[in-house]
């Protein structure tokens, strides 16, 4: 049963990725657009049901050279139901989304293929089981990048492309060496395998970690491979943004995790390195956020920043050992909550440019005005991710605080300077705060400020359907964040067994010490948005007062990568022709000393029947000339001096 | 007298599609002594190892076929090749006019090819060798204009040359060996270790005759001269099969004639493994930087193959096991690609990368087929690029080559990227150049074009997804060298 569950959850859609496409194309819209509703239903159910039947696991022998295994349990599950309930939200979606015209097959046939390629990375037993799926799921999400077609969403598709592709070729590189160091992939034998490890050969086993490190961190949107991510979001569709976001940074988290937790388990210098791109990741996308004034792109921004706040999460886990269970809940919660926030914001920016067909902030303010359904999902997200006490973000984001604050107890205990983690630890409150600030801004925008335009009231702005999602996402937001100690914790309990954390103990979210943190951030969050973004960001007299105030040129991309890679492709090409010539300037030589060349003019003759060669056609003018005698005269003549001399 | 068979048919029966006036009895003809010579050739297959002499020369010198295991490899992947390649030339070849000489000429260079991987002495495989050059001239050489006159004859110099210099180092190695023929594991006598680096210089020289053929530098310089002027399914076995028949040479010089034992360790194994991981690397940086399609094709052959050169030089099993497995895959995928330009020629006219804007849209079929084969050649997995990648890095590490498995991981992965660039950009371009790019009409070539393609395409995908018993085949195959 549970091996079928499996390959149902992976096959599935893949298989009926491939059977939609000729639906939609062969001129069914209605049947394709209830399939794309009905289908992720039906895998949600499967993943449900994967949580009645723990355990199992499935071999595929021989496919793909090594085999395929599967198993599941634990996080795994987790994440995919998690990636079944949020492709069930966006299907509701997206027949709505796309009814305004435009090939949709193509995406549909992709978007269903790409649920079954992460349902492959989530449940893998192994790492080449991983990589298989990693890659195919980077190559079916691109196509949603570009559906949209755009020039944007055509070079945002093509920066997407290339950190995929050199992410899963440093991936590839990664498990060559592990593979070679430790003689396996599977995940149950690596910590064994690298316990058992020479010292000496442990330089080669940090080269593979950080290959690995460079393909899953650029998936996750990890600083400096973050590139992809504040651009592809914004051009991709809602229903894609919204699964980018939710799902599929998290299946590049998912690869760090494994990473931090089967090879570098309380490795100082490898955490040292996952928190300090941790922090960065955090910071600058929060930074970012605040200073956007596209809806999806603050959003995409938050997202990274989020990203951070996990990765803070991760090195935790690694610095407190022993005790890391709050580290590691805090890093599943906070995966969890991310995605079905996400889930509900972006599937709300959905629905917001399906009503106006913009995203700049100063096109859609006041849209939200008199929407009530929306204004409220759109503020339970919006209060969860700020990490407001009673909904589900404040639980995640104080028990990733708590984690920093034990080990600076810890450190305080043994004496050690615990510095630089009161630095982590107050920019971990600074970027709590930032968050609040940028979801304060798009909330007022869209929902309390008055427009210029006045926008009518509509009645139906959005699909059942959608409303459902957004109602479901937003209640279980609630629902988490006011009772965490009978719903989170079990299930930070249960999923956190598979990054090895211990049972715990019950945390009282609700007692001073805890509301401490969130409180300094919010106040953080108000000056920053009175101030700041108030003040310096918008300027109220003019029709368009939200101020796009960060410099375009300050953008790591077009700053470094093109250029560099510009720059190296040049120097590449030139070693290239210099290289490949090497051969063709023996041929020439060799034409030269063996073959006299027939001239290249050919003279009639008009009284015989055969023609002849002309004379011999001067190729080089020096040759023939006066000069050229002097100059040989001239080698001659200092050939002998120089023989005299020496 | 089986093991004749496939190397006569084809040889006379391009005489009669040379004779034969009538088109569609010209193509019924070839297709037939095509596809019976495939038939006889995977009869050859199952058949037990037999030995076929057929004329002796002077003293131990002699012709004679023979099909062991490594010869079934090759017999099995060129006869599986060359029918739907020859469908896929039909249309295409009245296009371009003068169908009489390219039929003929192709169905005889099958013949070349079988006897080539049949030889079991090295004079039989020199002459084969010629044989396979001098016929497939005139493929290329088949529009008449100056370029491809020039490109036929650098072609034949090249060729003739390499062979030449491998003919040359025999004279030498002759004296060494204890057997004529190809004796799996080598053959050198006792006194081959007092004469070590003369047979070793005469080693290197005899590979670098042969990887010409192959494309391996210096002397690569034919390949991308050639491929744009021939005509695509010439290009498609050309880059796919006939480079195959020099990876054929230097195998059985390498593991033959020489033995890995005698070779492993000593510094033309590391000179042949420098000049092949250069080629790599200069033929993947010149492709990403052509902008003539079947040009970039020929450069990306110079690399794919020397992955195929990189493999066997580690002389190891688990290196030969994914030369050969690298073999077949780049072959069935540059065959794709190269037919699919050829498909877009047909149908367009357009011969530059630039110029192939929103050709998914006219052409989805053929641009699909491209897609697979060109993710295959980056090494995507499920595609059969990223297993026989995989298995050849994992060979270069293990391999004791001091640096050079580390060498050429990196060099293979930065290839690999290039690949990603100059192929997938086409792909990109063809399938969305744009929201604001006029919607093309259908334009799509004939069920006879696209169907080897499509044939060929879905190779690409099985073998990657189901690729456990060839590989598990060639590792046996391999085992036998050592």
């Amino acid at each position: 049963m549970q091996q079928g569950l499996l390959l149902y959850l992976i096959f599935f859609p893949l298989a009926a990725g491939l059977a939609i496409f000729p639906l939609g194309k062969l001129g069914s819209p209605k049947l394709r657009d209830l399939c794309v509703q009905a289908l992720p239903l039906a895998e949600l159910l499967g993943a449900l049901l994967l949580l009645w039947f723990q355990g199992g696991s499935v071999q595929l022998p021989g496919v793909c050279g090594f085999g395929l295994s599967f198993t599941a349990g634990s996080l795994r599950t987790l994440l995919a139901v998690l990636a079944a309930v949020l492709w069930a939200g966006t299907g509701q979606l997206c027949p709505t989304y796309f009814s305004h015209g435009g090939d949709c097959s193509r995406f549909y046939l992709f978007w269903l293929m790409t649920l079954g390629t992460l349902m492959g990375v989530f449940l893998a037993a192994d790492l080449f089981t991983l990589f298989v799926f990693f890659e195919m799921m980077s190559f079916t999400s691109y196509v949603w990048v570009v559906q949209e077609g755009t020039p944007g969403a055509l070079r945002a598709g093509e920066t997407y492309l290339a950190v995929a592709v050199i992410g899963g070729m440093s991936i590839l590189a990664g498990l060559l060496l592990l593979q070679q160091l430790l003689g396996t992939l599977t995940l149950d034998q690596l910590s064994q395998a690298v316990s058992a490890l020479p010292a000496e050969q442990r330089p080669w086993l940090y080269a593979a970690g950080g290959c690995c490190l460079v393909g899953f961190g650029a998936k996750a949107g990890m600083f400096p491979l973050h590139i992809w991510l504040p651009k592809a979001h914004p051009v991709a569709p809602a229903p894609a943004s919204a699964l980018l976001s939710g799902i599929l940074t998290k299946s590049g988290i998912f690869g760090v995790l494994i990473v931090s937790r089967y090879l570098f388990w309380a490795d100082l210098p490898w955490n040292q390195v996952i928190l300090g791109l941790g922090v960065i990741t955090m910071v600058l996308g929060a930074v970012l956020a605040v200073f956007s004034i596209d809806l999806k792109r603050t959003l995409a921004c938050s997202s990274m920043s989020q990203i951070g706040f996990i990765l803070i999460g991760v090195a935790m886990q690694g610095y407190l050992y022993g005790e890391n269970a709050l580290a590691a809940w805090g890093t599943v919660l906070h995966m969890m909550n991310h995605a079905l926030i996400k889930l509900v914001l972006f599937v709300a920016a959905g629905v917001i440019y399906m009503g106006t067909h913009a995203l700049d902030l100063n096109d859609i303010r006041g849209w939200g005005r008199n929407k009530p359904w929306l204004k409220v999902t759109f503020f339970l997200g919006a209060a969860s991710i700020a990490g407001v006490p009673g909904f589900s973000g404040y639980v995640s984001k104080t028990l990733l605080h708590e984690s920093i604050v034990e080990y600076i107890h810890m450190l305080h205990h043994v004496g050690a300077s615990a510095a630089p983690f009161q630095a982590v630890e107050w920019l971990f409150l600074f970027s709590g705060g930032l968050t609040a600030a940028y979801m304060t801004k798009l909330f007022v925008a869209v929902f309390l400020e008055r427009g210029t335009q006045e926008f009518p009231p509509v009645k139906s702005y959005m699909s059942r359907g959608t409303q459902i999602v957004l109602a479901c996402g937003g209640g279980a937001l609630l629902l988490l964040g006011l009772m965490p100690n009978l719903t989170m914790e079990s299930i930070a309990q249960w999923a956190g067994g598979f990054l090895g954390a211990d049972h715990g103990h019950a945390v009282h979210y609700f007692a001073w010490v805890n509301l401490k943190g969130a409180c300094i951030s919010l106040a953080i969050g108000a000056a920053v948005y009175l101030i700041v973004i108030r003040s310096c960001l918008r300027n109220p007299a003019s029709k368009r007062p939200y101020l796009n105030l960060w410099p375009e040129k300050l953008d790591l991309e077009e700053l470094v990568y093109r250029p560099f890679l510009q720059k190296l492709s040049f120097i590449g090409a030139l070693c290239g022709r210099l290289l490949a010539s090497v051969g063709e300037v023996f041929v020439l030589i060799g034409e030269k000393i063996l073959f006299t060349r027939a001239p290249a003019r050919f003279q009639p003759k008009k009284d015989e029947n055969f023609g002849s060669y002309g004379k011999k056609a001067r190729r080089f003018l020096v040759e023939e000339t006066f000069s050229f005698d002097l100059i040989l005269a001239g080698i001659g003549l200092m050939a002998l001096l120089l023989y005299i001399l020496l | 007298m089986v093991l004749l068979l496939p190397v006569l048919l084809p040889l006379a029966g391009g005489i009669f599609v040379f004779r034969q006036t009538m088109e569609e009895r010209r193509n019924r003809l070839a297709l037939a002594v095509v596809l019976v010579t495939a038939a006889l050739a995977l009869l050859v297959c199952v058949l037990p190892e037999q030995r076929l002499e057929l004329l002796v020369i002077q003293g131990s010198q002699h012709l004679a076929l023979r099909n062991d295991g490594l010869a079934k490899f090759f017999l099995a992947l060129m006869a599986g090749i060359w029918v739907p390649v020859l469908v896929f030339s039909f249309p295409y070849i009245k296009h371009e006019g003068r169908e009489a000489q390219f039929l003929g000429f192709y169905t005889m260079t099958l013949g070349a090819l079988m006897g080539l991987a049949m030889s079991d002495s090295f004079v039989t495989l020199y002459m084969f060798f010629e044989i396979m050059s001098l016929i497939t001239v005139p493929l290329v050489l088949h529009t008449p204009s100056r370029i491809s006159r020039r490109a036929g004859f650098k072609y034949l110099g090249y060729s003739v040359f390499g062979a030449g210099m491998a003919l040359a180092g025999y004279f030498f190695v002759s004296a060494h060996l204890t057997s004529p023929s190809f004796v799996a594991g080598g053959s050198l006598a006792s006194s081959a270790q007092s004469h070590q680096t003369l047979l070793l210089v005469v080693y290197c020289l005899m590979i670098v005759g042969f990887g010409a053929k192959a494309g391996l530098m210096p002397m690569q310089a034919w390949l991308p001269a050639a491929h744009p002027v021939a005509p695509a399914p010439a290009s498609a076995v050309l880059s796919g099969l006939i480079t195959k028949g020099g990876v054929l040479a230097v195998i059985r010089v390498t593991y033959y004639m020489y033995s890995p034992g005698f070779l492993q360790g000593t510094w033309p194994q590391y000179v042949l493994l420098t000049l092949a991981l250069c080629t790599i690397f200069v033929g993947s940086m010149l492709a990403y930087r052509e902008k003539l399609l079947k040009r970039r094709l020929a450069y990306s052959t110079v690399s794919q193959v020397s992955y195929v050169l990189f493999g066997l030089l580690l002389l190891t099993p688990a290196g030969v096991q994914a030369a050969l497995c690298q073999a077949v895959f780049h072959a069935v995928a540059k065959d794709t690609l190269f037919l699919a330009a050829g498909a877009i020629i047909f149908a367009t006219e357009y011969t530059r990368v630039d110029q192939l804007r929103g050709i998914g849209q006219r052409m989805p079929v053929t641009l699909w087929c491209f897609t697979l084969a060109g993710l295959s050649l980056v090494g995507i997995p499920p595609l059969a690029g990223a297993i026989s990648k995989w298995y050849l890095l994992s060979a270069g590490l293990a391999a004791q080559v001091g640096g050079f498995g580390v060498a050429g991981m990196i060099v293979l992965i930065v290839s690999a990227l290039l690949t990603a660039g100059y192929l997938l950009s086409i792909v990109v371009m063809g399938f969305f150049p744009g929201r604001d790019f006029p919607v093309q009409a259908r334009q799509e070539v004939g069920p006879l074009m696209y169907w080897p393609l499509i044939l060929l395409a879905v190779l690409c995908v099985l073998l990657g997804l189901l690729p456990a018993g060839l590989i598990d085949w060639l590792g046996k195959l391999a085992g036998t060298l050592f």
